[in-house]
């Protein structure tokens, strides 16, 4: 039979009062890390509260190394033009981004500037939580953008914002798969885009080229990105809301066109499965590891893409339908409503990130399309794969400002929820076109609460 | 004199134990009543309100729960979160009990195995759903490779809906069997041999002894098991999140899932709060069937 001592009482310990004990250490410790902790957490904002110094602006912002270096160096470049003037950037991680401006926005110390993704623009603006930049900003001053990214900025016909730079979707293609397809050159410029059907007859040809567990294509909608479906819409020459983004305008035979096109990429095999809205495996990462020939992916992917892959790669346009078009990816430049103090310095700070050589140097570093018209009408060159430039500017032109005015919609976040469960439903529940498309209108009926 | 002093100094040093006990209690109250029980009323407030997800919000009553009975994804998130702790909860507990009983044997190389177990316990959630995404990928993953190369027909563990839920199961019982093993472990080394040996003289068989004896000893055990099982069960997150984000379909959809998309991702917090109190309900009310019910609970805590 096996004993078991009782535990004995520690002996010998030192107890003397007037030397801490390793429990009071350690109670002391955190107490002491309690609030660094917090602030790790975001409970405590860090350099991202109001400033009391009128020439201080607070600026979040999530960004690649290339975007904080851009920022980076337009913060010192608007700090030398204007003497006195200082510009704090708290750089955090995308996934805390919102979550942590929203508690901030409640606890009533939201930071001055923010970055801000157009889909998201108008969850903010809609809800009078930015500033309304028309009385600050400078005669003229919209006329340096494009029509597609100023509309982008608006809510209730005022701008709540500065279009900072932009993304759309474009055709990676492995080339070597294409070439193994016996699919020649891929079109160059919008003008000789694929067509939908052209589009259809490669990613075809490469489904019979290829073996059965690698797929023709994948499509860049998953999470938040479904609003870049819209871009089939869009090529369909649809709406999803109408001109004054009060009820849904998707109940139309472009939506139709559209809904049809995609869903039948799942049941042909033209998709990987699990490319569907709600999936978790991100398109891209379906084209890295060679399991689809082609993927859609916008500007942001090429450095990456270029320094991570081993096979021959390039880029075509979107394929078009009744038009080309594409969705208006990217990021605006927001003021929040209780910086209306420092409007004169904000609006200074918007105009100097958005000249034409600030603009440049930022998206030539970070790969990513300028919103200002200049720079559009061929004004940059990447600094990774520059020969891929032309493919995205020229898809960039291709996106009409009455599709980008939709999706400054305040009831964005909604919409988005309704155009996930929606395709999903028709991508790989097999809900037939007509009820997708009726599901989808009442949905974004309710979500604008017409 | 004596008589007066000595009840009014006994009265004197309870009154300071009274005074040490709560002020040894005192951080933690003030911990559970800053971030767990102002909080939750605040949550209260929010669930009868139409929010704007900006802080402002408008009284509606019981609309937001009058919304949760019309809504399917809210039945079928209900739905699968009861599933997954039916499933789960058992499954955890007897994993973790057989490992527990094996490792408590003369295993060679125990203390490696026990280690293996434990290790994913080490892992933070997010960190074992992105191994779990590696594993279950149905284009690259390891398992349908596994599968291919045995001539077996890959699983669609992303893009059906059942095979979802069982990767989303399977991972759960990877990451927690450790946990369960650990508890019973310690609850098996606290038993003593002695009713064993004692079953044993009786010539009981071992699952005799393992039925009759081993696990009714080890019930404070499994009490605590059962309720921290259900109540991480009911609060599956990250696992699901990170791997199937609620899809295919809202097949893995669970209720903190559902109430984080319309918290953060629609921004209807009055909503994602109402969802939040009947998680609370489901978890209050389990638990305190199973205090009244178990006759095996640890009551000297």
């Amino acid at each position: 039979m096996r004993g078991r001592s009782p535990a004995l009482p520690a002996r010998g310990r030192n107890t003397d009062a007037m030397e801490p004990t390793r429990r009071q250490l350690i109670g002391g410790a955190g107490v002491l890390a309690a609030p660094l902790a917090l602030a790790g957490c975001g409970f405590i904002p860090t350099g991202a509260s109001p400033s009391a110094d009128a020439q201080t602006l607070t600026f979040t912002t999530w960004g690649t190394s290339a975007e904080l270096t851009g920022f980076r160096r337009a913060i010192a470049s608007f700090q030398k033009a204007r003497a006195g003037a200082t510009v704090e950037l708290n750089a955090v991680p995308y996934e805390q981004m919102f979550t942590n401006i929203d508690a901030q926005i409640q606890a009533g110390n939201p930071p001055d500037v923010f970055r801000v993704p157009y889909y998201t623009f108008g969850a903010y603006a809609g809800q009078g939580q930015l500033l309304d930049l028309s009385p600050h900003l400078s005669s003229g001053f919209a006329d340096r953008f494009t029509p597609q990214a100023w509309a982008a900025v608006q809510s209730g016909g005022k701008p709540y914002g500065v279009p900072h730079h932009t993304d759309t979707s474009v055709v990676f293609v492995n080339r070597r798969a294409l070439d193994d397809a016996g699919v020649g050159a891929v079109p160059q410029t919008a003008d000789d885009a694929w067509t939908w059907s052209q589009f259809r007859a490669v990613a075809q040809r490469l489904r019979r080229a290829q073996p059965d567990r690698k797929y023709p294509f994948a499509v860049n909608w998953q999470g938040n990105g479904v609003t870049r479906w819209l871009s089939w819409l869009f090529q369909a020459d649809g709406r999803f809301l109408n001109e004054t983004l009060t009820a849904s305008a998707i109940d139309s035979r472009a939506a139709r066109t559209a809904v049809d096109f995609t869903r039948s990429f799942f049941p042909d095999r033209l998709v990987p499965a699990n490319d569907s809205v709600k999936s978790t495996t991100y398109a891209a990462d379906t084209w890295y590891d060679q399991t689809t020939a082609m993927v859609f992916s916008g500007a942001f992917a090429i450095p990456d893409a270029d320094s991570a892959l081993k096979f021959d790669w390039t880029a075509t346009p979107a394929p078009r339908n009744v038009r080309a078009g594409g969705d208006f990816g990217g990021n605006a430049l927001v003021a929040t409503k209780g910086a209306e103090g420092k409007a004169e310095l904000i609006a200074a700070f918007f105009e100097h990130v958005t000249q034409e050589s600030q603009m440049r140097d930022f998206c030539e570093r970070a790969s990513l399309l300028p919103t200002r018209a200049d720079l559009v009408e061929g004004g940059i060159e990447f600094a990774v794969r520059p020969e891929l430039t032309p493919v995205l500017l020229g898809q960039a032109r291709a996106v009409r400002a009455e599709d980008s005015a939709q999706v400054a919609s305040p009831d964005m976040s909604k919409i988005i929820s309704v155009l996930q469960d929606g395709l999903e439903q028709a991508f790989v529940g097999g809900r037939g076109v007509d009820a997708t498309v009726q599901a989808l209108a009442s949905g974004i009926d309710r979500a604008v609460g017409a | 004199m004596t008589a007066v002093t000595a009840p009014r100094r006994r009265r004197s040093r309870g009154g300071r134990e009274t005074a040490v006990a709560y002020g040894l209690i005192a951080p933690n109250l003030l911990l559970l009543g800053l971030f767990v029980l102002l909080p939750l009323a605040w949550a209260v407030s929010i669930s009868f309100q139409r929010t704007d997800g900006f802080g402002g919000g408008v009284f509606t009553g019981l609309d937001n729960y009058a919304r949760l009975l019309a809504d399917p994804v809210f039945w079928r998130s209900t739905g699968n979160t009861l599933l997954f702790t039916l499933i789960t909860t058992p499954l955890s507990m007897g994993l973790g009990l057989g490992a527990a009983l094996l490792l408590n044997s003369v295993l060679p190389a125990r203390a490696v195995f026990r280690s293996i177990l434990i290790l994913p316990m080490a892992v933070s959630g997010v960190a074992t759903a992105l191994i779990g995404l590696l594993v279950f990928d149905e284009n690259s993953g390891v398992l349908n490779e596994l599968l291919r190369f045995v001539g077996l027909p890959a699983v669609q563990w992303q893009s059906g809906g059942a095979a979802a839920f069982l990767s989303i199961v399977l991972v759960t019982l990877w990451w927690r069997t450790g946990f369960n093993m650990l508890i019973y472990l310690a609850g098996l080394q606290g038993l003593s041999p002695e009713l064993q040996e004692a079953a044993m003289l009786d010539g009981t068989s071992w699952w005799q002894r393992l039925r009759l004896v081993t696990v009714p000893l080890l019930g404070p055990s499994s009490f605590f098991l059962l309720v921290i099982n259900v109540i991480y069960s009911f609060q599956v997150f990250d696992l699901v999140f990170v791997m199937t984000g609620g899809g295919p379909q809202d097949a893995t959809s669970v209720l903190v899932t559902y109430a984080y998309q319309n918290g953060f991702v629609v921004r209807d917090q009055g909503y994602a709060a109402a969802i939040g109190m009947v998680l609370l309900v489901f978890a209050l009310v389990f638990t305190a069937v199973r205090w009244r019910t178990s006759r095996t609970k640890d009551l000297t805590g």
